[in-house]
């Protein structure tokens, strides 16, 4: 306690010198603070200064901002947002000094990361993978399937709060914690062998992580920024892809060595050429494919990794700005979220063709998507942020391919979570205000919303364990723990504490391929 | 007769005291959560923040600290500014709930 005190006051004693020296401050060139925003800010607002979890900051963006008002945002943070203060971070000068640099900036022009910039930037930190342990060096249940990790962003995005971090799920007690440097933001596991995970950071770095010693082995950075990220189903292959730089990379998983990458642009669904971020991207059990979203394109693309050069086969005019999706009928069935048109899109990945676009609410993130099997029917469910006056979780008959139900919930919604074993669909309301603490549970049979459960802090993620016995969800920034609940029962059981943690995964996932659905699922599509 | 008037009073009594001096450790949180956590956090201050932590802190010392914050008897313009809007059943509150968390 006495160090952090000792702390704030030399940092208090460093802003008075700069204060001081405020003169030679001035001198400061732009470098300086194009290197300070890289370094404090860019993980959330974009390395080109166009936005990315955070809202674009540029000449256009801030024009006629007043920078006194901005200085407060900086200072004091952003509350009901993950924008933290920087107050006795940054001294005044520079949160002045880099105000004004962002109000002089216009976006920059996709700044390049290539195949060589991220073959220079591999890093090997367990060179001999021989000498890891041969099985998991914590108590855990025999088949490793209890295993469920947590994207901790840290309270700035980046620094000693950013790790992944994994929890016995039977036990609710913290068995590894991985440093990622930046926030982490995906964890991926490998389908074929249970000892690998892949942990994607807001800078797009990735960590192959020994689950086994709760290790990092190796790490490369595949852009600028950007969470999209895939494992294919024999365990081979990375997929990850930027928002900056518009590219995708496939990597060999063992080595991450990079193998080839791709220039992400195409004709949008009005018929303009444009360059493109990457949405979500997903291997799938029942094929040696990757399916990546062109986000501003509108195109999904299949990419066959057994022919050689990996071709791509593009499926265009999905819908305006893609986002993420989920499998369906033994990963044959893909659905995506289009943003702007307010429909999840769903596709054929064997016939590379839209079956039919459905409505889903206002601006659908299906998260990781869900499906359960109902009566006979095999029912899936979409959230969706509900930027208008209908906050509703959409309910699709999957084999019909049409709207059941649309839930009323009580706001704007992110990620669903279910289990086969498990009663309730948990959504988590995301609306700025009380309701952010909260999420709501759908009965699977009914179609209505059971229980509100009053999580804390900004609840989100829900996930069930991979026995669906436990309902984990993470309380986020202002909460700074995961709670733990009894999926029948709803009494909180557990808590986990850890700085804004975001994104729960399980390891289960690799088994039901889709949230909510049973094991056999799978078992189909071999 | 005389008994159930004792009671009475006693209960009455009790309920006096009660509410003078409530403090709610679940309004507490809220208002941390809404006030301080950016900064100090809701258990902890983040690994990186350079913010003292709070949590697990003398209850009675917070109370001082932020009421002297409040009436700018103690200097520091961003603790001058935040804890201006407090009353001191929200002190009190948000004092009582970082008293009772374990650090």
């Amino acid at each position: 306690m006495k160090n952090t005190i000792k702390m704030l006051n030399k940092s208090l004693l460093a802003s008075s010198i700069a204060m001081l020296l405020s003169s030679g401050m001035a001198l400061a060139k732009s470098d300086d603070f194009h290197k300070l925003y890289q370094d404090n800010c860019a993980s959330c607002h974009g390395s080109d200064h166009g936005g990315y979890l955070a809202p674009a900051l540029n000449s256009a963006t801030l024009k006629g901002r007043s920078p006194t008002a901005l200085r407060t945002i900086v200072m004091a943070g952003s509350f009901d947002t993950l924008m933290p203060p920087f107050y006795g971070r940054l001294d005044d000068d520079e949160i002045r000094g880099v105000i004004k640099h962002l109000q002089e900036t216009p976006k920059q022009p996709n700044p390049a990361w290539t195949i060589d910039d991220m073959k220079k930037s591999l890093k090997v930190y367990v060179k001999d993978e021989s000498t890891l342990p041969t099985k998991p060096t914590f108590q855990i249940d025999d088949k490793f399937e209890n295993l469920i990790g947590v994207a901790a962003r840290g309270k700035y995005g980046r620094g000693e709060g950013s790790k992944a971090i994994f929890i016995n799920s039977s036990t609710h007690q913290k068995v590894g914690e991985v440093p990622t440097g930046t926030a982490a933001h995906i964890i991926d596991f490998n389908p074929a062998n249970p000892r690998w995970a892949y942990v994607k950071t807001d800078t797009a770095e990735i960590f192959k992580v020994d689950l086994y010693s709760m290790q990092a082995v190796r790490s490369i950075k595949t852009g600028w920024n950007g969470p999209g990220m895939g494992v294919s189903r024999d365990g081979k292959y990375i997929m990850a892809g930027s928002f900056v730089p518009h590219n995708a990379v496939i990597l060999n998983a063992d080595t991450l060595e990079p193998l080839k990458t791709f220039e992400l642009e195409g004709i949008d669904p009005d018929g303009k050429h444009v360059s493109s971020d990457s949405g979500m991207i997903i291997g799938t059990p029942y094929a040696d494919i990757f399916a990546i979203a062109l986000e501003n394109a509108g195109q999904v693309w299949v990419i066959d990794l057994n022919k050689e050069g990996f071709p791509v086969t593009r499926i265009e005019k999905v819908g305006r700005h893609l986002h993420d999706a989920f499998l369906t009928h033994g990963g044959k069935k893909l659905m995506i979220a289009s943003y702007d048109d307010s429909i999840v899109a769903a596709i054929d990945l064997e016939k590379r063709e839209i079956i039919k676009k459905l409505e889903a609410g206002c601006v659908p993130h299906v998260g990781g998507g869900s499906a359960v099997k109902v009566d006979g029917r095999t029912l899936g469910f979409g959230t969706n942020f509900g930027d208008c006056d209908k906050t509703v979780v959409s309910v699709w008959d999957l084999d019909k391919m049409e709207v059941v139900k649309q839930v009323p919930v009580s706001g704007g919604t992110e990620s669903p979570a279910a289990h086969a074993n498990a009663p309730y669909v948990a959504v988590d309301i995301i609306s700025k205000d009380r309701r952010a603490r909260t999420v709501q549970l759908i009965d699977k049979k009914t179609l209505e919303v059971a229980r509100t459960l009053d999580v804390g802090g900004h609840a989100y993620f829900p996930e069930y364990s991979a026995d669906g016995k436990f309902l984990y969800i993470s309380a986020g920034y202002n909460g700074d723990e995961v709670v733990v609940y009894d999926s029948n029962t709803l009494q909180k059981v557990a808590s986990v504490p850890m700085e804004s943690p975001a994104g729960i995964f399980s390891r289960g996932r690799v088994k039901y391929m889709t949230r909510g659905l049973s094991p056999d699922e799978m078992e189909q599509s071999k | 007769m005389k008994m159930t008037h004792f009671i009475v009073s006693l209960l009455a009594g009790l309920m006096a005291t009660g509410s003078a001096q409530a403090t709610s450790l679940y309004v507490g949180q809220a208002k941390a959560g809404a006030v301080c956590a950016q900064c100090h956090g809701i258990r902890m201050p983040s690994a990186d923040a350079p913010f003292p932590p709070l949590g697990g802190r003398d209850p009675e010392y917070l109370k001082t600290a932020i009421k002297q914050y409040r009436d700018k008897t103690r200097k520091s313009d961003i603790m001058n500014a935040i804890a201006g809007s407090l009353t001191d059943a929200e002190i009190n509150d948000i004092a009582a709930y970082y008293g009772s968390v374990k650090p």
